[in-house]
């Protein structure tokens, strides 16, 4: 039923190689005709919480969908830990880089915890569907995520805040290297978004590398170590918020004249709009 | 998929939702399964009724073999009246009964699971009409030539076939293979009844029972069949079981966790065909089973996820049932067993449909 596939021959696999890494090179991706990102080539900085930011349909989902392999590039391609992904088993790819896409679709009658428990399936087969980890991976993650009194509640029962949260604590169970958020605060209000971007900086500070799609540019220079600019599928810029993020950039990138000015709390880069004229 | 429960957890849980309990089954370090608490009693207790029921159909009326009999069967004892019940009359029947409700429970529980339809069941998307064309075309148009079964399986593979070309991505898209079947379907049911209006209209009554499905005149050849089939086609549905669980989470998440969705689909839909063909070979189109059993098994167990042995179990209770009913029921007597299962299925799918509804929209 599934093909035999070839084992990395390098990486963490066996332990041997230090340092686990992950990047793109020189990607092209598309749907049909349409190219959405076209020779694009990054490394994700490790441990660090990285922000990509950009103008609606420059490809920043498809970047990290491509970085998780939900979607094959043309050309080019995705390495991790110098291997190309398509060499690793998927679910060996699984147990290092976890994805929550932009809008999951949530399963009809299911519980946080069990839930959370499926994030553990990277590391089941079909006759051992329990690992001695994933208890504790489980009740870590649903602490970690502040959702250990949800476990029983049903997933559709729960607000857009709690629901977020569940879902984070089930990509945390995957227990991987990498954690990368399609536009986790999309749909959220403003209280839960500052909340997800809290706990953002919270999985990062326990080792784990985050990417998150963000909207708010605001929000991306005050909470994220790292930003990622992009502009019609290519990087136009990346680096520390306050490197990065001016108005130049802001009106290359975005068509927005604005002042930068120091954000009142943290004094990172803070974009703001220049009054009509 | 949950790790095990604690004795305390499992009591502090919500009894509503006690389907969402997993208790693990274990087996040495190397087989490890959870297995919901709620499901394993359910199963039981559906596997027990259908097993009571299947020894009522063999030992009702004049002909009955009781379990003494059958006894004495296993024995080598039995006289040559019991022998004949067993070996020609009721037994084949009763396998096949049991044989073709598991194919098609299981069957319709894969299709619902990947298509994320509660409507998605092999009968939808053709697979029944199909092979109703197909036993028809050989059994009116080509007089025999071809037997009846071969032409209701050549028919439905066709018509998947058909569906499988014209979605355009295969079996990709489950809205598109909906869709594409439903036509599909209609095309297949046009083409009987245009064969059958054309046809005599003799010959065309004895295949009228065959097009609705029907366990009459069954052999131990045709039991043979069906349980032959279900041997290699339920370990290769066990070995997809632990990713079709993530199916519910969009392909996107599954392909995510590393549980390949469009692969997971793809051998999913063929192995539900596969079976449904099995059935059909047997017992012809059999309405509702596979459509109406992963809905009760869903509802008597209360967990989420395709649920996939329960379903199996209950199509074999629909269709144990179903054939009790056709066998000893003197109003039914004789009727095609198909009529039944649309009968009792239906109907309890309606009860449940409406029971949904009303909790609803309190």
């Amino acid at each position: 039923m599934s093909e035999p596939e070839s084992e990395p021959v390098t990486g963490s696999v066996n332990g041997s190689v230090s340092q686990p890494s992950l990047r793109a090179e020189r990607v092209t991706v598309g749907y049909g005709t349409h190219v959405v990102l076209s020779d694009l080539s990054l490394t994700l900085p490790r441990g660090r919480f990285t922000a990509v930011i950009g103008p609606n349909g420059c490809g920043k989902s498809t970047l990290v969908r491509t970085f998780a392999r939900t979607l094959l590039p043309r050309s080019g391609e995705v390495l991790l830990d110098g291997v190309p992904l398509g060499r690793w088993k998927p679910k060996r790819i699984a147990q290092r880089v976890a994805l929550l896409p932009q809008s999951p679709v949530v399963p009809d009658g299911v519980t946080v915890r069990s839930l959370v428990a499926r994030g553990r399936h990277p590391y089941h087969s079909a006759l051992r569907q329990w690992v001695p980890g994933d208890q504790e991976a489980i009740d870590v993650s649903m602490a970690a995520t502040g959702v250990t009194d949800l476990a029983h509640e049903s997933l559709t029962e729960l607000s857009g805040g709690q629901r977020q949260r569940a879902w984070i604590a089930m990509v945390l169970a995957q227990d991987t290297d990498y954690v990368l958020l399609d536009e986790p605060t999309s749909f959220l209000d403003l209280a839960h978004q500052i909340d997800v971007l809290h706990l953002c900086q919270d999985i990062r500070d326990r080792g784990r590398t985050v990417v998150a799609v963000l909207h708010d540019l605001n929000q991306a220079a005050r909470y994220a170590d790292h930003v990622v600019v992009m502009r019609e599928g290519q990087v136009a810029a990346s680096g520390m918020p306050s490197d990065v993020i001016t108005a130049d950039l802001v009106r290359d990138v975005f068509s927005l004249e604005c002042e930068i000015g120091p954000d009142p709390q943290a004094g990172t880069p803070m974009v703001v709009p220049l009054a009509r004229s | 998929m949950s790790a095990p429960q604690t004795r305390a957890r499992t009591a502090r849980a919500v009894p509503r939702r006690a389907g969402d309990q997993h208790r693990l089954l274990r087996i040495t370090d190397r087989i490890a399964i959870p297995v919901g608490g709620r499901s394993l009693v359910v199963g039981s207790v559906i596997a027990l009724l259908s097993l009571f029921l299947s020894l009522a159909t063999l030992a009702w009326g004049d002909l009955g073999v009781g379990p003494g009999d059958l006894l004495d069967a296993a024995r080598g004892a039995a006289d040559t009246k019991v022998t004949f019940v067993l070996e020609r009359l009721r037994g084949p029947r009763v396998l096949v009964a049991i044989g073709v409700g598991l194919a098609l429970g299981l069957s319709g529980a894969l299709f619902q699971s990947v298509t994320r339809n509660p409507l998605g069941s092999p009968d939808v998307i053709g697979l029944g009409a199909g092979a109703g064309a197909g036993a028809t075309m050989t059994t009116l148009l080509w007089n025999g030539a071809i037997p009846t079964p071969l032409g209701a399986v050549a028919g439905a593979g066709v018509a998947i076939a058909v569906v499988h070309w014209s979605t355009g991505l295969g079996f990709a898209s489950p809205a598109r293979v909906i869709v594409t079947g439903i036509g599909v379907a209609a095309m297949a049911t046009a083409l009987t009844q245009y064969v059958v209006a054309v046809a005599l209209r003799d010959s065309a009554e004895g295949l009228a029972a065959y097009l609705v499905g029907s366990l009459g005149t069954r052999t131990m050849q045709q039991a043979a069949i069906i349980w032959i089939s279900l041997s290699v086609l339920v370990p290769a549905v066990g070995v997809l079981t632990h990713r079709l669980r993530l199916m519910d989470l969009g392909d996107e998440l599954a392909e995510a966790l590393g549980g390949r969705a469009t692969h997971t689909r793809t051998w999913a839909i063929v192995l539900a065909v596969l079976l449904s063909a099995a059935a059909v070979a047997v017992a012809g189109p059999i309405a509702f089973v596979a459509l109406t059993a992963p809905h009760i098994a869903r509802r008597v167990t209360r967990a989420p996820g395709p649920n996939l042995a329960v379903a199996a179990l209950t199509g074999a209770l629909i269709m144990v049932a179903a054939d009790f009913l056709a066998q000893h029921l003197p109003v039914l007597e004789g009727m095609p067993v198909g009529i039944i299962t649309a009968g009792v299925g239906g109907v309890y799918l309606g009860y449940l449909l409406v029971q949904e509804w009303r909790k609803a929209s309190v």
